[in-house]
């Protein structure tokens, strides 16, 4: 179970940090956090760009602790699984970068 | 860790006794109580066999229909009704049940064991499917089927807008035949987690296991949403709970959301059985080895993740904002590529070995022709802009046939064609199958290709004429023509399928020279699959059919098999696993009886139902409080106790997997909440009439409750279960209280919200319960993996009520 | 310009025969995506083929789950996540301030247009949507019961009318004359006939009165 786990920690860190920033962003949206300041920009761009680097530094440890060198089978799939995870992160939510633009607020 | 196997026993003596234990009765008898996963594999592949005919002709009326501009074929609703079916039935009663049936019956013999984890819950599982999919059929025959898309969209599906019981029939039966769905996938799990043949790791188990480790763990996470919407949506339909209504509070997109948070996951769960059929078929018709185990266990990973991020872009035209879409864009683009790993391993696969023309390889042949360009333009989806225009046009149509046709239909005529010795013990006559092959793919290719152009040419999916646009005939009518040609090929497929038992010569053992596991088996497979369990890594046919191996025969007469570690598969225990039983059908009937009540609106009775249920449950756990503890020589030199006094027992790991899906319907009513709170425009919600004070005390003696009933169950011992049965129904006192009070749930959605969670914790007070009086019934040695149960059960209960107070707490800070 | 004008291709509501920037736009990617996936269908084909060949060089593993399946995989994909961006770019009337602002309104089972009349004064009709050519215009897109879509594919791609929101689609008509509509989301028994039309006119001669399209047909060139 252990080593299941292990193998899934990269991907599960995405889906944690996908779904938070979705969330993040809807919200922002809703409450209209791109006026609110913050020292560092808007707060809607400091909370995605925030969500997005503290994913990354999450997943980054997990590629850091993969097992090196990889004596098994078992230990080379745990470092691609550490791969995976990064690549998605990366990758899918690299829109945070991106000017946000919600929608026009709903009466 | 090597083990010695036990010496050689006559193996006529051994196979007789094999299937005294294993064997069911003949005649209607055997057919109603079986259990064995190779009938009920065998079963679920027929039944959606069957479907897929009948989901087939409705393509044929379509089909018909659209050949011409203004066909006077079939009116308007009855149309809505076969394009409606026509999807249900091909995804929910042919696909889904098609690769459980292929997984049940497949995949012990490949793991080296001779039955599923829980035999009973595959037969309840079957049962559930085919009195769920008659429900669904009765309703097509009396012309009360669905009509409101496969998809089922809100509003057009609540009580406004479909006031017939055509939407709900849809509904509770999808919910019904799901059941099937959740149980299949959890004993997937347990299966190649835990009942592998000694010594297999994980990391060696055939690829298939992989692939269907990754398509169970998918249901398990990917049915619930769904589920929940289903509930929700029949609660708004029955009762006028506004979950969807926009102008009290809900939204239309919720039900998009929590859709496609099942939908998109689908088409990988349709697509990975089919992705593991062809990593084993393959390299055998190329006589090699698979390129790139890792690269694909790997590719696996990424899809069964990376799938579950790419639902909205189902939703691309509903007016997201850009950064949103950009995210599903990019998540829609990534997860081709471990599709692109395996496309590529495959095909390299074929130039390391010496690729061969046997029929299943021209079916592999028609996967890959067909697939590709499938991927290619769910790729050219994927991007927002031509989206916006292909969206819900025949290019659609177009693009998802080629990847469900292209993506499973043919894998699993290549399973079939290759897997068909195993069941008849015959091989087939030559010919009609090429033939059969060579008219579905022409017939795909002309019927779909050149739908993609319909598409672009305008024609939007499921409109019955298009008078006013001539431009759309001539390639409709070529759809409609290649379409007929298919059907043929499909027909002669399946007339290929039954002729070879009438006319195929025995079989020899292992005809395809492929050397895997399952064709170590005699054939036609026995009862018990296997004498004995291997122990080496290549065991030889005759050796095991003589016993050499773990677990020989069955001298105790008992169902028992080997059940080990996850990662190395070392023994851990012998499970004694039930034998014939009527209780399946019998809980499934009663289900259904459930469901009935429930569509003909007796909402009263419906309760009455659920008792029988409860008593079905009560004496469904009987098998396990009845088994005698035995210490077992499982191999010489190696004696196992069985799980009788083990917590860590097969059920326990079940229990796990199903809590994993508990939480995955838990974390999708959270996103309704969180999804309404934020959205909805009738938001926030008027000020709620609960009174602080009794509120709160209900809210902590309840939360006391469950806190005692955890500690109970964590405490052990001789009165802890009791205690915490008895702490239960305090909790429960507790809830009904609340329930008193609430405030109307037809008032607004979040009082709908907050009536549905008191209902998901009732739910789960009460089970507990139930598993509490089990673990009370339990003989003290033999009562730790029931307590276990109880205990994981207690636990998730009680964290998923605190979440739903503060949660409720939130709002009311809010607001 | 586009292939989209030979024959076979043609129809009122072709997306091949583009006439707003925003449908060209989405034509011309389309086309780009075409030959980007036929060469690639054509690759596998190949590589397939050749697996049958008696002599073929031995590639390793490698060769295979990482050059073609990850890199070549993620390069096209990274290759087409640019010409996406690209296009999105090129969606110029995302940019340009709408000048025009209409209203769609759908019900089961048709769609009402509310838009500035001849006179400036606000004009309800139905089926018939009435806009200046050459003109940035803002479509608000709203519905009164099921969820509908707003689709003219010659000007723009679609976008979904969902209960208790409201969508905002910005499209341009280059010139005047009549486009076909219809809705592109399945809505119950009458869907079939969900379709409209939208008249450009030249801005300087409105036609007058603007009127519904079922009681009066007009004769007004495809464009």
């Amino acid at each position: 179970m252990r080593w299941l786990l292990r193998l899934a920690a990269g991907p599960l860190i995405w889906a944690a940090g996908f779904s938070a920033i979705y969330a993040l962003h809807g919200i922002g949206c809703a409450e209209g956090w791109a006026l609110v300041a913050t020292p560092f920009g808007p707060l809607h761009r400091v909370a995605l760009l925030g969500g997005w680097i503290a994913t990354l530094a999450a997943v980054t440890l997990v590629v850091a602790r993969r097992p090196r060198p990889a004596l098994d089978r078992g230990d080379r799939l745990l470092g691609l699984g550490a791969w995976i995870g990064l690549v998605s992160v990366v990758v899918t939510l690299a829109p945070v970068v991106m000017v946000e633009s919600c929608p026009a607020p709903y009466p | 860790m090597t083990l010695s196997p036990h010496p050689p026993q006559r193996a006529l003596a051994l196979h007789r006794e094999l299937e005294r234990v294993w064997g069911r009765p003949r005649g209607v008898r055997g057919f109603l109580m079986s259990v064995n996963h190779s009938d009920i594999g065998l079963r679920f592949m027929v039944l959606a066999g069957i479907y897929f005919g009948i989901g087939g002709i409705l393509a044929m009326l379509i089909r018909t229909q659209l050949a011409t501009p203004r066909g006077a074929f079939l009116d308007s609703p009855l149309y809505n009704q076969i394009f409606t079916m026509h999807g249900s039935i091909m995804m929910f009663l042919f696909a889904i049940p098609m690769l459980e049936g292929l997984a049940m019956y497949l995949l012990p013999k490949m793991l080296g064991t001779r039955d599923m984890a829980f035999p009973r819950l595959s037969a309840f599982g079957w049962w559930c499917y085919l009195f769920g999919g008659l429900i669904l059929l009765g309703a097509l025959a009396t012309g009360l089927a669905p009509d409101g898309g496969w998809f089922m969209y809100a509003p057009l599906s609540s009580r406004e807008h479909s006031p017939g019981v055509n939407a709900d029939v849809w509904l509770l039966g999808i919910t019904f035949v799901e059941i099937s769905a959740l149980c299949a996938a959890i004993e997937i799990v347990v299966t190649i987690l835990r009942l592998r043949a000694p010594g297999m790791r994980l990391t060696r188990m055939p690829l298939f296991a992989w692939y269907m480790l990754g398509t169970a763990v998918m249901m398990l996470a990917g049915f619930p949403p769904l589920i929940l919407g289903s509930v929700l949506l029949e609660l708004e339909r029955a009762f006028d709970w506004p979950f969807f209504d926009v102008a009290r509070g809900g939204d239309s997109l919720l039900w998009q959301h929590l859709f496609w948070l099942f939908g998109h996951p689908e088409v990988y769960i349709i697509f990975l059985p089919a992705a593991g059929a062809i990593s084993t078929i393959l390299p055998v018709m190329c006589r090699t080895t698979i390129l790139g185990y890792e690269a694909i266990v790997a590719a696996i990973l990424g899809l069964v993740f990376l799938s579950f991020g790419l639902w909205v872009h189902h939703m691309f035209t509903v007016g997201i904002p850009q950064m949103a879409l950009a995210f599903f864009s990019a998540a829609s683009m990534l997860v081709a590529v471990p599709t692109g790993v395996q496309i590529f391993a495959w095909i390299g696969t074929m130039w390391k070995g010496r690729p061969q023309l046997s029929l299943p390889m021209l079916h592999l042949l028609g996967f890959f022709g067909t697939f590709v360009m499938g991927g290619l333009t769910g790729v050219m989806l994927a991007v927002v802009p031509f989206n916006w225009q292909a969206h819900d046009t025949a290019f659609v149509t177009a693009h998802l046939h080629y990847v469900l046709i292209g993506g499973f239909v043919f894998p699993m005529m290549a399973a079939a064609v290759y897997w068909l010795p195993l069941i008849s013990g015959r091989v087939r006559v030559r010919g009609l199958g090429e033939t059969a092959f060579g008219l579905i793919f022409l017939g795909f290719h002309g019927t779909f290709f050149i739908m993609h152009l319909t598409g672009l040419l305008g024609m939007p999916r499921r409109i019955p004429t298009y008078a006013d646009h001539p431009e759309w005939m001539l390639p409709n009518l070529i759809s409609t023509a290649f379409a007929f040609m298919m059907a043929i090929g499909f027909v002669l497929f399946a007339l290929d399928l039954l002729l070879h038992g009438v006319f195929g010569r025995r079989s020899p053992r292992d005809p395809w020279d492929a050397g895997t596991l399952e064709w170590t088996l005699p054939l036609p497979v026995p009862s018990y699959n296997i004498a004995a369990q291997p122990v080496a890594t290549q065991p030889s046919a005759v050796a095991l059919a003589r016993g050499e191996g773990a677990l020989p025969g069955a001298p105790r007469g008992r169902r028992e098999v080997l059940a080990g570690s996850t990662l190395d598969a070392r023994p851990q225990h012998v499970a004694v696993l039930p034998g014939n039983s009527l209780l399946p059908v019998a809980t499934a009937a009663v289900i259904g009886i459930f469901v009935l009540l429930l569509l003909i609106g007796a909402y009263r009775l419906a309760p009455l139902a659920l008792l029988v249920v409860l008593a079905c449950g009560w004496a469904w756990h009987r098998f396990g409080r009845d088994i005698r503890p035995t210490r077992v020589a499982v191999t010489p030199g190696l004696i196992l106790p069985d799980q009788t006094g083990l917590r860590d027992s097969l059920t326990s790991t079940g229990t796990v997997a199903l809590l994993v899906a508990d939480a995955a319907l838990f974390g999708s009513f959270l996103f309704a909440v969180g999804f309404l709170g934020v959205i909805a425009p009738e938001w926030p919600a008027p000020a709620s009439g609960l009174a602080p004070a009794p509120t709160l005390t209900l809210i902590g003696l309840v939360m006391v409750a469950l806190l005692a009933a955890s500690v109970a169950g964590r405490h052990g011992g001789r009165t802890a279960p009791l205690a915490g049965a008895l702490a239960g129904l305090a909790a429960l006192a507790g809830v009904a209280g609340l329930a008193l009070m609430l405030d109307d749930p037809t008032r607004h959605a979040r009082d709908a919200l907050r009536a549905a969670a008191l209902g998901f914790v009732a739910l789960h007070i009460g089970v507990g319960i139930v598993l509490a009086l089990i673990a009370r019934d339990r003989q003290p040695g033999t009562g730790a993996a029931a307590g276990r149960v109880w205990r994981l059960w207690q636990d998730f209960t009680l964290v998923t009520a605190a979440a739903l107070v503060l949660v409720a707490a939130g709002q009311e800070a809010l607001a | 310009m586009v292939p989209g004008s030979l024959a076979g291709c043609t129809g009122p509501l072709s997306t091949l025969t583009p006439h707003g920037p925003e449908a060209t736009a989405i034509a011309t990617l389309w086309w780009v995506m075409l030959a980007g996936s036929a060469l690639i269908t054509a690759l596998v084909l190949l590589l397939l083929a050749l697996a049958f060949r008696a002599r073929r060089p031995a590639l390793p593993p490698a060769f295979w789950t990482q050059g073609l399946g990850l890199y070549f995989s993620l390069g096209v994909l990274t290759l087409l996540m640019g010409v996406t961006i690209l296009t999105g770019d090129r969606l110029s009337g995302r940019y340009q301030p709408a000048e025009v602002t209409v209203e769609a309104i759908a019900r089961q089972w048709q769609w009402r247009f509310r838009q500035p009349g001849p006179d400036g004064t606000p004009v309800e009709t139905t089926g018939r949507l009435h806009i200046p050519a050459g003109v940035p215009v803002e479509v608000l897109i709203r519905t009164e019961d099921v969820i509908h879509s707003f689709w003219v594919p010659q000007l723009a791609g679609k976008l979904d009318a969902i209960p208790g929101h409201e969508n905002r689609l910005r499209l341009i008509a280059p010139e005047a004359g009549l486009y076909q509509g219809r809705s592109a989301e399945f809505s119950g028994a009458g869907y079939v006939d969900m379709g409209f039309e939208v008249l450009a006119y030249p801005p300087d001669d409105p036609p007058a009165p603007f009127t519904d399209r079922r009681t009066d047909p007009v004769e007004a060139p495809r464009p």
